[in-house]
């Protein structure tokens, strides 16, 4: 039981760190980065070449997944995103699309097979912990993405641009209407991104071991569903919708089966756009909006 | 004719149901990321009804045509109430949720033992293994360019419908309802009712589209459906533009015909595709066919019919436009 609940937390940490860039880029662009996932994958692709290659260790691919990953996104941005700022939104998402189809195939004709073996960062922690129950790549996941996660806090609550990010995500007219340069932040929004999804993206493959050429759907579809869940455009609720998909996921995968479960998490998503589009983040838009006793004249 | 060159113009002609059913909805303003769930439930549908009704394919088509749209329409009635990307996202939602229950989707009966092969065998949706054996077009003696002629058939009167309905007053109603519904709401337009419509016939088309699929492969699988397939149908519709019905045919022959069919890009076709396509929303957001276009053709096609015909001048309403 408590082995799922961690399972799910382990997962659920990094679809978080997903649903923060999602969160983010739709905060500031108004966009929906189709391309995000297969960015990611791209990242993955070519530190398995290299690792292939060069028998390179786990610790030099993180900067490698990470610096291919920036490349991918400021590609994207440069050709989906900075064209269409003053044009309607659809056009920007067939775009990404479009380019998500590219950076596939170039991943696919780089490692041609249907799954690739990704050395585990995670390897020394597991011969350690051999014979407990709890799997430790999941604990050191858990806590990568805690410290990730709080480093966005940091960087979004406690520094200037943070304060730019969050007023264009509150009230976009208001914001440009301070001095905010809506194209240098947008591709510095899209940097941070890029560089949390390749973080993700390294801790998934680290506890996954291996990539398909999957991965782009599947990261891209994770962090739009945690995003909505939690309330696409809140941080907490990013965080928040993420372990919840987490959670949900694991419990569901262990009770009732693996097409049970993306059922279950389809269906909520459905249910939770319906009834209450703000996701998560209801709750505590609910409480902050709630005057002060004694404050109404 | 070689058998590639047909498969080719099959597919041509059964996706473009699909684009044209995203096309509906996107002149309405709505993007939806679901349209391949109607093609889904199409498939299976008109399936069922010839494999174990036993109906005569063109009743199952209209049982597809039917459960397609009463489905889109149910779906719309909860999501055409959400906006912009919550619109996507639960399209999206539903039409996943609908693949994964097709893959849950059990039901198999005995067929009676065959004269040739003495064994009885099963036929039926056998969850994630597929639905096999729709194979009324082989029993019924219907070779494949006829088939190819009757999605072709089916396919030019859909646009014929397409083409009267864009000069009705609710195919403009549904223009106006995309381009800004607070301004068509105040000139009486009942936006709501208008995009239900659309997303009622977006259902039937796609599912149109589906149950010829299924019976032109005669098999089909829950992956079929996937968000794959409804992403490349919004693109078409996207790239060949939203100014006229033949925009998203270009866009499906675009790709299928000019990128699969020919063997310039072969292994690197998506490479090839994507590219065009970004840069393509670039210079032209609203497609190759959009609006201003199809007006200019539309206007130089009038002056040059005049010109032959000596009919005077054509009236130039065209240039009028603010």
């Amino acid at each position: 039981m408590l082995l799922t609940v961690l399972d799910g937390l382990a997962m659920g940490s990094t679809y978080a760190l997903l649903a923060i860039a999602f969160t983010l880029v739709f905060g500031v662009l108004r966009r929906i980065n189709l391309a995000y996932g297969a960015s990611i994958m791209i990242g993955i692709y070519v530190a398995i070449w290299v690792h292939q290659r060069w028998n390179a260790g786990p610790i030099v691919l993180l900067p490698i997944v990470i610096a291919v990953t920036v490349v991918a996104g400021v590609y994207v941005e440069r050709l989906c995103f900075a064209p269409h700022r003053h044009r309607a939104a659809v056009t920007s998402m067939a775009a990404s699309f479009a380019v998500w189809m590219q950076l596939e195939e170039i991943s696919t004709l780089l490692l041609p097979r249907h799954a690739n073996a990704f050395p585990s960062p995670f390897e020394f922690f597991s011969a350690a912990g051999t014979g407990s129950l709890v799997r430790v790549d999941h604990v050191a996941a858990l806590g990568c993405a805690a410290a990730a996660s709080t480093g966005m806090w940091y960087l979004l609550y406690r520094t200037r641009f943070g304060l730019a990010v969050r007023a264009m995500t509150d009230h976009r007219e208001a914001a440009i209407c301070t001095g905010i340069d809506v194209a240098r932040l947008s591709a510095l929004i899209t940097l941070v991104a890029s560089i949390l999804g390749g973080f993700a993206g390294y801790l998934i493959v680290g506890i996954d071991t291996q990539v398909t050429p999957m991965f782009a759907m599947w990261a891209t579809l994770k962090g739009m569903i945690a995003a909505m869940l939690g309330g696409i455009g809140s941080l907490p609720g990013a965080v928040a919708g993420g372990l919840l998909l987490g959670l949900i996921e694991s419990h569901a995968q262990q009770f009732v089966g693996p097409q049970w479960r993306d059922l279950i998490s389809f269906v909520l998503l459905f249910i939770v756009l319906w009834r209450c589009p703000a996701g998560l983040s209801a709750f505590w838009r609910r409480a902050q909006q709630t005057p002060p006793s004694g404050a109404t004249p | 004719m070689s058998e590639e060159i047909l498969s080719i113009l099959a597919n041509v002609g059964l996706l473009s149901f699909l684009a044209l059913s995203a096309y509906i909805l996107l002149i309405g303003g709505e993007m939806s990321f679901g349209q391949q769930a109607f093609f889904g439930i199409g498939a299976y549908g008109a399936g069922l009804a010839t494999v174990m009704g036993h109906m005569p394919l063109s009743l199952a088509l209209v049982l597809a045509v039917l459960v397609g749209g009463v489905a889109s329409g149910l779906l719309g009635l909860v999501t055409l109430r959400l906006r912009g990307l919550y619109f996507s996202m639960s399209t999206l939602a539903a039409a996943e949720a609908v693949r994964i229950l097709l893959e849950l989707f059990v039901y198999q009966v005995d067929v009676p033992a065959n004269g040739s092969t003495g064994s009885s065998s099963q036929v039926g949706p056998a969850g994630t293994a597929g639905f096999g054996g729709i194979r009324y077009i082989f029993e019924h003696g219907i070779e494949q360019p006829v088939f190819v002629l009757l999605i072709y058939g089916l396919l030019l009167a859909l646009l014929v419908a397409l083409w009267a309905f864009e000069h009705l007053h609710a195919g403009l109603a549904l223009r106006m309802a995309g381009e800004d519904p607070e301004l068509a709401e105040a000139l009486g337009i009942d936006v709501e009712r208008v995009k239900l419509t659309a997303a009622v016939a977006s259902g039937a088309i796609a599912a149109l589209g589906g149950g010829l699929y299924a019976h032109y492969n005669t098999f089909v699988e829950p992956q079929n459906f996937d968000v794959m397939l409804g992403i490349h149908s919004l693109s078409y519709a996207l790239i060949g533009g939203l100014g006229t019905a033949l925009g998203p045919l270009l866009g499906v022959a675009l790709d299928v015909a000019l990128l699969e069919g020919s063997r310039i890009f072969h292994g690197y076709r998506m490479i090839a595709f994507g590219g065009i396509v970004a840069l393509l929303l670039v210079v032209r957001p609203r497609g190759l066919l959009d609006e201003k276009t199809v007006r200019w053709i539309k206007a130089w096609a009038g002056r040059r019919v005049a010109a032959v015909t000596g009919l005077g001048q054509t009236p130039k309403t065209t240039k009028e436009k603010p």
